[in-house]
């Protein structure tokens, strides 16, 4: 199997050049070391379904479930790992399309974690569409870059004026109750997002880059005494952002707390963006519940059901 | 030993280069940036900053992420600029707009890359600002200061290192001197914090040269919560 252009063009990125080595292992990129999953939902008879769905080992996607009680016409995938978790030398590649007027929820049956490594590193790739008047909730579950790990993604959005998709990232710095070099003990970690509108227009991108050392670490502007973030971007119309904006509050308490958080406008109208930085997973996994509630509220009328006990 | 007479004349003229490179780099440049504190008058109401090693800390972290962002689209537009591709110079501009969260750091850009254009053009002839502030009106490109700041130095003869280090000079300056009227900090230490963060200066443009708008990257999260911070702070001073 030929790996996907789009792959390809991740192995040339700059921060990658350090990490070329084979693994002793399995073959970087060669077979069973990419996963794919391609997702399409869409409207059938007034209902939305997962109507294409096709995957390649070790992503495993199984049939769309309706369980959120506050939204059941909601369908569900969980994206599920065989593998247990991300390793060296693995490529991803993940797309999910919604049609129009249709909804979805993608979330992730766990924690996604990115094992350490002493060869080459793990890419992924993924394009998000939305057509007119879709709505989708892609929120994964926390990645956890275990330390000497090196991980890269990009997200390409592509995403009508008048949908709506909330997608973000969760981050620990390591499993830090583990070992005492592992909060940023990663090698790399290289988050970029893109959106753009149908014709091409790109109205927003960012590029997060954590390299290895980096001595801005442990300024308090960035991440002093904390040890999870979360980057949940929310595009949608100006009128929706608007409203969801005037029920944000900013979390910023004098001297910090378990968590802050605050909602931010992107630019060309392209919606909104919290940030939340935590002590635990759970600190921002709140705040981004929060988030998540307000922006199902206004867009759709729907609120969110109890949050699982087991969570 | 007497100098030859074509030394002289290249002295005389790198002596106007530089003192006009002083002039655009100068704090009180009527861009607006006293408006401005870049994110510090969030910073100390929450503690981010406290005290002169604290606003140390601050401003190296201001100047990376600026060298980071807007320093790769300057060193961008300021090549275009010497290039005469007035499209590459657009797209620069685009890019680094797009990727500007928050409305009042978009602010911040916009509204001083304008009027730094406004600026240049009533005190001499810059064909390719002027050109540039036009698109600007109708709307054609965003207008950020780094921008601006690579087209007018690219004409002055500036190369791209000039401009970048006039670049990082004006973000520290700005936040510097919104300490002096946000802090307990004189004009000595403010000093002192501007000539430690300089240092810096040729290893953040060594280490942003040959990246492609592209990799324009940041990693700040306490920093990002206070630009939203600001936007709901009652109490207030400045722009962001």
């Amino acid at each position: 199997m030929g790996l996907h252009e789009q792959l390809q063009r991740l192995d040339e990125a700059r921060e990658l050049r350090g990490f070329q080595t084979e693994p002793a292992q399995m073959r970087a990129a060669g077979p069973g070391k990419i996963g794919e999953l391609r997702l399409g939902f869409a409207l059938r008879d007034g209902r939305s379904v997962l109507h294409d769905l096709y995957r390649v080992a070790p992503l495993l996607v199984q049939r769309a479930l309706y369980w959120d009680e506050a939204m059941p016409e909601l369908p569900i995938c969980a994206i599920i790992s065989v593998g247990g978790g991300i390793l060296q030398g693995d490529r991803y590649k993940i797309d999910i399309a919604v049609e129009e007027g249709a909804c979805a929820l993608v979330n992730t049956q766990s924690a996604n974690r990115v094992h350490q490594m002493d060869a080459n590193y793990a890419s992924q790739h993924q394009t998000v569409r939305l057509e007119s008047g879709a709505y989708l909730e892609y929120l994964p579950d926390f990645t956890i870059p275990y330390r000497n790990s090196r991980f890269i993604n990009q997200t390409d959005i592509v995403l009508a004026p008048d949908a709506t998709l909330l997608y973000g990232e969760m981050m620990m710095t390591g499993r830090k109750h583990h070992h005492a070099e592992e909060r940023f003990g990663f090698d790399l970690l290289s988050m970029a997002v893109s959106v753009r509108r149908p014709d091409g227009r790109r109205i927003f991108a960012e590029k997060l880059l954590i390299e290895k050392a980096d001595p801005a670490i442990d300024f308090a502007a960035v991440m002093k005494g904390y040890d999870a973030f979360a980057s949940i971007l929310c595009l949608t119309p100006p009128e929706n952002a608007a409203r969801i904006r005037s029920r944000c509050e900013t979390n910023f308490p004098p001297g910090g707390g378990r968590a802050i958080s605050g909602v931010s406008g992107l630019p060309n109208d392209a919606g909104l963006m919290l940030r939340v930085v935590g002590v635990e997973s759970y600190d921002v996994r709140a705040e981004v519940r929060r988030f998540w509630q307000i922006v199902r509220e206004e867009v759709k009328g729907r609120s969110l059901p109890p949050e699982f006990i087991w969570r | 030993m007497d100098q030859p007479r074509r030394d002289e004349g290249t002295a005389a003229h790198e002596m106007v280069h530089l003192a006009r490179l002083m002039q655009f780099a100068d704090s009180t440049l009527p861009v607006g940036a006293f408006a401005f504190s870049n994110g510090l008058e969030s910073a100390l109401q929450t503690q981010v900053v406290s005290n002169p090693a604290s606003l140390l800390e601050y401003v190296t972290l201001m100047t990376r992420q600026a060298a980071r962002m807007d320093g790769i689209a300057l060193l961008h537009a300021h090549r275009a600029a010497v290039a005469g591709d007035f499209a590459a110079i657009v797209m620069a501009d685009h890019e680094l707009a797009c990727r500007r969260v928050g409305e009042e750091q978009q602010q911040m850009t916009l509204r001083m890359g304008k009027k730094f254009a406004e600026l240049a053009l009533k005190i001499s002839d810059f064909p390719d600002l002027g050109r540039w502030l036009a698109a600007i009106r109708a709307e054609e490109t965003p207008g950020c200061l780094a921008v601006g700041q690579a087209i007018a130095f690219a004409q002055l003869g500036a190369d791209e290192g000039e401009a970048f280090v006039v670049h990082q000079y004006g973000i520290a300056s700005m936040i510097l001197s919104a300490a002096l009227r946000l802090m307990r900090i004189d004009h000595l230490d403010t000093q002192r914090i501007l000539f430690t963060v300089l240092k810096r200066v040729q290893e953040d443009y060594q280490s942003i040269r040959g990246l492609s708008l592209e990799e324009m990257s940041t990693f700040a999260p306490v920093f990002d919560v206070l630009v939203a911070h600001h936007t709901t702070t009652h109490v207030r001073l400045f722009m962001n």
